[in-house]
């Protein structure tokens, strides 16, 4: 049995050095992005040299994400599958390029929040 | 930095993508669920693990819960007689080292937060073909690890590797606290195989769950038989009832250390049952791209013999290798065979040990598994085959081989 590979090994072990700054540090919260297919996402800054560089999929999602739009509304204006859509919107969000707007899942432990969305919601004209 | 795709978060899937990165892949994960779906959902399986294969976990730091979870000692076999007595009653310990369970619903909703933190791309999404599609030319690799779900269609069966058409039996599955070692081993933590002929087996694996240490009653019914009995899935309190119910009757001395074991939580419950199947492991996209089936997906046994998880970790290790070699090559369709041949090299004796064993045992299975009860020698080398199944075509796959070694012990 491998006693030489105890527990404590993973303590020490250094991280790869090639993984991408980014994916270390902002840029991804800890807690994963919820992409809900309600979830909305916006631009805050458009950058016109990183549209010259993104794929023809994700140059499309990050011009139509000016004005913000939820993942539904990309799937469906684009004509990408769900799946894919969340992927590039999960790549772009790690870029910083993409805004995910927090969802009331976000929000599952804070009692003050979830209450105000529900004051909202009964607000909501039916 | 190498751009992989895996979608799947079970144990070769997380194996595989936390293996990687620790080579510096750009791995992107696509689970249908969140860790925090995973622990709040059911059990999903029993997956006892052996020495090779948590040898292979502790190699890449992924044994997260050697300090906790029961070192499980030996296997046993028991088979039940006639007159309800046992007529066979025998155990011995792995010479690799102790087996381990974690509740999947522990291992990969840490595995996943693991991979998360370390920087990897975590997608949360039940994938489709459709995305697929979309998504293959994205990635210079595309791994499918999600064994259940329409995904598994784009293998194909391969009919000259799957004898069985049907399930070869219904299973149903319960996690308790409070099972008592058995009375001619106190204080121990072992696996025992109880077999009743003609009706099904029960497997009590020692494991580690939500809520701590328990044991796990797999309960596997020929179909048709007296343990074929949760095809209306019962509430889980029901099932657990029921378990006990054919324990007292069936399996008596299982019965006396079980009869005040209760559910380790509300969804500890697990029934099922599916053809064992071997696929052939390219899957080609509509789109003209090839995807590469992982574990499962591509070779399913039947649990009888607690070989999926052992089978998963070896896949996606054996798949690691193949991957690192390939260093800057393409991933095309004749690098996909090539790894999955490699990993069949070691499943096909899985595969042929666990098939055999769906069927009333032949003669010379029958004169093993007796010897075993006089012949120390003779239990550990079948006990020590869970752990490393290649080992059995030298000597039970075969009668004459089965002779031969018989005559030398």
């Amino acid at each position: 049995m491998s006693q030489d590979t105890g527990p404590d090994e993973r303590a020490v072990k250094p991280r790869s050095k090639r993984i991408r700054p980014y994916t270390l540090t902002g840029g991804r919260t800890r807690a994963r992005h919820q992409l809900l297919v309600e979830t909305l996402i916006s631009v805050p800054q458009y950058d016109p040299a990183l549209a010259e560089k993104l794929m023809p999929e994700s140059r499309a999602l990050y011009e139509r994400a000016r004005s913000q739009v939820s993942i539904a509304e990309l799937s469906s204006l684009l004509t990408i599958p769900l799946g894919v859509v969340r992927v590039l919107v999960s790549d772009l969000a790690a870029q910083g390029a993409v805004f995910i707007h927090p969802t009331a899942h976000a929000y599952s432990h804070d009692r003050n929040m979830l209450e105000r969305i529900l004051n909202g919601l009964k607000q909501l004209p039916v | 930095m190498r751009k992989i795709l895996i979608v799947g978060s079970g144990q070769s899937g997380l194996q595989l993508a936390l293996s990687l990165q620790e080579h510096g892949y750009d791995v992107t994960v696509m689970s249908a669920r969140t860790p925090d779906e995973i622990r709040a959902g059911w059990v999903t399986s029993t997956q006892c693990m052996f020495a090779d294969a948590l040898a292979i976990e502790r190699k890449h730091g992924l044994n997260l819960w050697d300090d906790v979870a029961p070192r499980v000692a030996g296997q046993g076999f028991s088979m039940a007689g006639p007159d309800g007595q046992r007529a066979l009653n025998w155990i011995a310990s792995w010479d690799g080292g102790p087996a381990q369970s974690i509740d999947q619903r522990v291992k990969m909703a840490a595995w996943l937060e693991l991979f998360e933190e370390r920087g990897g791309n975590v997608v949360i999404h039940g994938v489709t073909t459709a995305d697929l599609n979309g998504l293959a030319r994205l990635y210079e690799l595309v791994i499918v690890a999600a064994g259940k779900g329409e995904l598994v269609q784009l293998f194909d069966r391969d009919p000259s590797r799957s004898p069985y058409t049907k399930p070869q039996r219904r299973l149903s599955v319960s996690y308790v606290h409070g099972q008592e070692s058995r009375p001619e081993r106190p204080g121990t933590t072992d696996v025992w195989m109880n077999i009743i002929p003609g009706v099904g087996e029960l497997i009590n694996i020692p494991g580690y769950t939500l809520s701590g240490p328990c044991d796990i009653f797999y309960v596997s019914g020929i179909p048709g038989g007296p343990f074929d009995a949760f095809a209306d899935r019962p509430p889980a309190e029901e099932q657990l009832r029921r378990h006990l119910e054919l324990f007292r009757q069936y399996i008596p001395w299982e019965y006396e250390r079980a009869k005040n074991a209760e559910l380790t939580d509300g969804k500890a419950v697990l029934v099922g049952g599916y053809p064992p199947v071997v696929r052939r492991p390219v899957g080609e996209l509509p789109s003209g791209g090839f995807v590469l089936g992982m574990a499962d997906v591509v070779v399913a046994n039947d649990p009888i013999t607690g070989q999926g998880a052992n089978n998963a970790a070896k896949c996606a290790e054996s798949y690691l290798g193949s991957i690192l070699e390939n260093g800057d090559r393409p991933f095309d369709r004749e690098w996909m065979q090539g790894a999955f041949d490699r990993y069949w090299e070691h499943a096909q004796w899985v595969t042929m040990f666990t098939n055999a064993m769906l069927q009333p045992p032949p003669p010379h299975v029958q004169q093993i598994l007796g010897a075993a009860q006089t012949n120390p020698a003779v239990a550990k080398r079948f006990v020590n085959g869970f752990n490393n199944p290649t080992d059995f075509q030298h000597w039970l796959l075969d009668p004459a081989k089965t002779e031969e070694y018989l005559a030398s012990v």
